[in-house]
């Protein structure tokens, strides 16, 4: 471990992300509201810290990116960037304590959408513009984006891209790295923009359409409005919302496919039609379940019961409905899709649909070799064999998953949370989706978390978007040891 | 430029790091899993796992926007498959295909002229029988490469403790020894490769690479040191096919050789085959063997078994028993820098004289030869210089040549010019460049046409 290339690494990202400062202080400056002053001092602290850090470690040659070292950058940098993220929320003065500005930070760039806020529209719009913003920087991955734009990461971009990117079966789009990078962004950058020009064209101002485009494309979920969704109440920006939202949990590279003019690559993709099929099953039983039960009539529960289902299970986490109201099935069911996730490759979270198709052809094979003990079977998806490896390593990650989960909700619990808010919040935050249910639905917020419990989610968050390995990782002795 | 590599042995791992440093595009083809991890692990390169003569794996290589398709894996017929199957959806492919068996030397010629069209075959035995030969006939040479149709070699020597030139500036070799010395291009000294300048001093323990007319080489030569004395004996341990043939080619040029072989029937086969050559059976690591055929008065030992091992301690025991010239085969990689630190100087790879001879048509402009030196931290090309590339017309010091560059050599039609700054490069003349490799792409950028021309 080369500690002092790995921190100027470091260092680059956070000036990068100084600069990335400048978009939310043209939005302060264009209102005219109090966001100038904090937004300007966080930019000097942020750039001033990474390139203090630039200069003290000064890069030595280096060809290659151990293994290591790419997780080491990636994990660490996210604590980093999620860090001074937070100071234009502190400095704003919307929050009490430095740790509620690092929760909202973290919550931001992990795409969770989780937030302390209780009065969103109370904050000047810069910080809200901000708030989004880094939503929309770490749904594709900050450091794939630099990885695209800075060449001096060319060399270890790779090792890097798969720290931040983990997927169970990694695809490259193109031979090298960068070209890669480069691409997967042009894509989130194109959707995102045509999602902005569909909510202009439903009469949404330019700063609210690409607040939510910021927030939907990452299947983060915080909306500029304290009711969320809920606020705009129309049947056209639901409907264009659900969309972009089953788009963002797509795998990106079939997007990429498509663009290409391949326009079967989403149905050739056996992950896809799973993820689009579940989603259709789950909202048939959800719509069943509501109607008669809240509303009224079947049109307006299936309006709520699509979009709060496909918002829970893509992890974005908007709200068009209370569904803390709705029947235990419904809530369970939600509760459950924050497990089931999107697809591997896009930027929801969650275990991923991949992994859990996995799973469940490893049990059916499993009760197969029962059935017919000299059997030979290999698990395949789309037609091809799947590795063991794969398998294992998929496994693996499933059980610590749910062993991180039931750890950190007894955590939460401990601390004198009540049992639905315990399991709910940290179901919520370690999937990336945000709102939970309890004491954090959909109305709620995380305020009222003890202070240890919101580093516990903290946590949380950070492992759901790295995708566990790379931050557990960093707690095994034997990767420190020489 | 997009490059197909088809196998991830070896050869193919490193044609793939080499091209990925430079920022090629490249992908990989094998359908061994955990060959494929390691090449994704370790380079920036597309992976595809699955037979590399399919043409359904080949086109989802991308086969069709392929400059070139290099075929390099352990079988030939999975490589001549490759080519045969790239021929036919993607003909404009340029296709280097490795091909080792023996009884398709005849077909070489037809193999490019009819059906799968491949471009250079390339044979590392031939290759590297080829450079056995060319190092016995320098002495002391750890590298010898021939550009300009033969007329230009390029040399890398050790400078020994008594050379007469150990502790002398370069700008003062004239003075000292009233000969104009070669250009010499590089020097590698503990490890380090620099290119030297008139102030630099050469030392004992220096490696150092220059390149000099064929008809000047023995006083070039003698300059060092070294000089040449005719080889009347050699002995060659290990009779496979780069075994048997060497022994042929050294009884064409009337060399007395003995070969020693293990496999009793391989004696024989060997034996019917060679009409001069001694063949002897028995195992080259006994030294009671070696000292009773006269080991110590051998002008060259060359060791070529398929064992590495065997052929390292052979060749450390020849050395031990007054053999004057040895040459070792040395295949994997991670042996190669060690080799000169105990004490062999001069060793040959397959699978390097495979990857030299592979980048020698990777590369862009027109580039006649490359050949990759010093554990690929350095390359030598030769080129025509276009009419319309940059460095054509004005004096070289004048022309941005990429820093960790030097041109080394001009050819003008018959003659040669050995540069110096106030040279003129011009238009078809054929340059030689040396080049560290991280001045490769710039040196590639300025031998290319310039795109405005069109």
């Amino acid at each position: 471990m080369r500690w002092s290339f790995i921190l100027n690494i470091i260092g680059m990202l956070i000036i990068f992300l100084g600069i990335c400062m400048i978009f939310p202080l043209f939005f302060g400056l264009y209102f005219k509201d109090q966001s100038i002053i904090p937004l300007a001092q966080s930019m000097g602290i942020t750039i001033g810290s990474g390139l203090s850090l630039v200069l003290c470690f000064r890069r030595t040659k280096v060809e290659h990116i151990s293994h290591r070292e790419g997780i080491a950058i990636v994990a660490i940098g996210w604590t980093a960037i999620g860090f001074f993220g937070a100071f234009p929320f502190y400095l704003g003065a919307e929050f009490n304590t430095f740790v509620d500005a690092f929760f909202e930070s973290v919550s931001g760039f992990t795409t969770t959408g989780s937030s302390i806020l209780t009065n969103i529209e109370a904050v000047s719009k810069g910080l809200l513009f901000w708030r989004s913003f880094i939503q929309w920087l770490g749904g594709m991955g900050i450091i794939v984006l630099s990885v695209a734009i800075l060449p001096f990461l060319g060399v270890g971009g790779m090792q890097l891209y798969k720290a931040e990117v983990p997927s169970p079966v990694p695809d490259k789009l193109k031979p090298r790295i960068r070209d890669t990078a480069t691409v997967l962004w042009k894509v989130y950058a194109l959707i995102s923009l045509a999602q902005v020009l569909l909510l202009m064209i439903g009469g949404m101002n330019l700063y609210d359409a690409l607040c939510h485009a910021f927030t939907t494309m990452p299947t983060g979920g915080f909306s500029t409005r304290n009711a969320s969704i809920a606020h705009f109440d129309s049947v056209y920006f639901d409907t264009v919302i659900i969309i972009f939202m089953l788009m963002a949990g797509i795998n990106f590279s079939l997007h990429y496919q498509f663009l290409r003019g391949k326009p079967l690559a989403f149905w050739r993709d056996s992950e896809c039609r799973f993820f689009l099929g579940s989603v259709l099953i789950l909202i048939f039983i959800v719509t069943l379940n509501i109607y008669g039960t809240v509303y009224e009539t079947m049109g307006q529960a299936f309006r709520y019961g699509a979009f709060q289902v496909v918002s829970i299970v893509t992890t974005t986490g908007y709200a068009t409905a209370d569904y803390e109201l709705w029947p235990a099935m419904s809530q369970l069911i939600l509760l459950l899709c924050m497990f089931l996730g999107a697809s591997a490759g896009s930027t929801g979270g969650g275990m991923k649909c991949l992994r859990v198709m996995l799973a469940l052809k490893f049990c059916y094979k499993e009760l197969f070799s029962l059935i017919h003990p000299r059997a030979v079977r290999h698990i395949k998806i789309g037609g091809v064999s799947v590795h063991e490896d794969v398998v294992r390593s998929v496994l693996g990650f499933m059980g610590l998953y749910v062993g991180l989960f039931a750890f950190s909700s007894v955590l939460i619990a401990s601390m004198g949370v009540d049992l639905v808010t315990s399991v709910a919040s940290v179901a919520a935050t370690i999937g990336n989706i945000g709102p939970g249910l309890g004491m954090v639905g959909p109305t709620d917020n995380f305020a009222h978390i003890p202070y240890l419990g919101k580093w516990v989610l903290i946590w949380c968050m950070l492992l759901g978007r790295l995708e566990i390995y790379t931050v557990i990782i960093l707690f095994v002795p034997e990767f420190w040891r020489k | 430029m997009k490059v197909i590599i088809v196998g991830a042995g070896e050869v193919g791992f490193h044609i793939a790091s080499h091209l990925a440093r430079e920022n090629k595009n490249v992908v990989v083809i094998d359908k061994d899993p955990a060959a494929i991890r390691r090449v994704s692990d370790n380079i920036d390169v597309q992976v595809v796992i699955g037979s590399g003569s399919s043409p359904v794996i080949l086109k989802e290589a991308g086969i069709k926007e392929a400059e070139i398709l290099v075929a390099v894996t352990d079988s030939d017929d999975t490589n001549l498959g490759a080519c045969m199957v790239s021929d036919l959806i993607s003909p404009a492919t340029k296709k280097l295909c490795r091909i080792r068996y023996a009884d398709y030397d005849e077909y070489h010629e037809a193999f490019r002229e009819h059906a799968p069209h491949i471009d250079t075959i390339i044979n590392p035995e031939i290759e590297v029988v080829k450079k056995i030969f060319r190092l016995m006939s320098v002495p002391g040479a750890v590298e010898v490469g021939d550009f300009a149709d033969g007329r230009l070699v390029f040399i890398g020597i050790y400078i020994d403790e008594s050379a007469k030139l150990s502790g002398v500036r370069l700008s003062d070799i004239y003075a000292k020894t009233g000969k104009q010395s070669p250009l010499i291009a590089a020097v590698v000294r503990d490890e380090e490769l620099i290119i030297p300048r008139g102030k630099h001093r050469l030392k004992a323990g220096d490696l150092i690479y220059f390149i000099s007319e064929k008809e000047k080489l023995i006083e070039s030569l003698s300059l060092f040191d070294k000089n040449v004395e005719p080889i009347g004996r050699v002995m060659i341990v290990g009779g496979g096919s780069i075994g048997f043939r060497l022994a042929s080619l050294l009884e064409e040029n009337s060399i007395s050789t003995k070969i020693i072989e293990k496999n009793p029937d391989r004696c024989a086969e060997l034996a019917e085959k060679l009409n001069k050559a001694v063949v002897l059976h028995g195992d080259g690591s006994d030294q009671e063997l070696l000292r009773e055929e006269n080991i110590q008065d051998m002008d060259v030992v060359v060791t070529l078994t398929n064992d590495e091992e065997t052929n390292i301690l052979t060749s450390l025991l020849a050395k031990r028993m007054g053999a004057s010239k040895i040459i070792t085969k040395v295949s994997k990689f991670s042996y190669i820098p060690l080799i000169s630190m105990i004490g062999l100087e001069q060793v040959v790879s397959p699978r390097l004289s495979a990857i030299n001879t592979i980048l020698q048509h990777i590369r862009v402009g027109k580039v006649l030869a490359a050949k990759s030196i010093i554990d690929e931290q350095a390359e030598v090309m030769e080129a025509v210089a276009l009419e319309t590339s940059d460095i054509v017309g004005k004096p070289i010091r004048e022309i941005s040549i990429p820093k960790g560059a030097l041109v080394t050599g001009i050819m003008r039609q018959d003659t040669i010019i050995i540069p110096t700054g106030e040279s003129v490069i011009e238009p078809n003349d054929r340059i030689i460049i040396f080049a560290k490799k991280q001045a490769i792409p710039e040196v590639e950028k300025i031998l290319a046409v310039k795109l405005e021309f069109f």
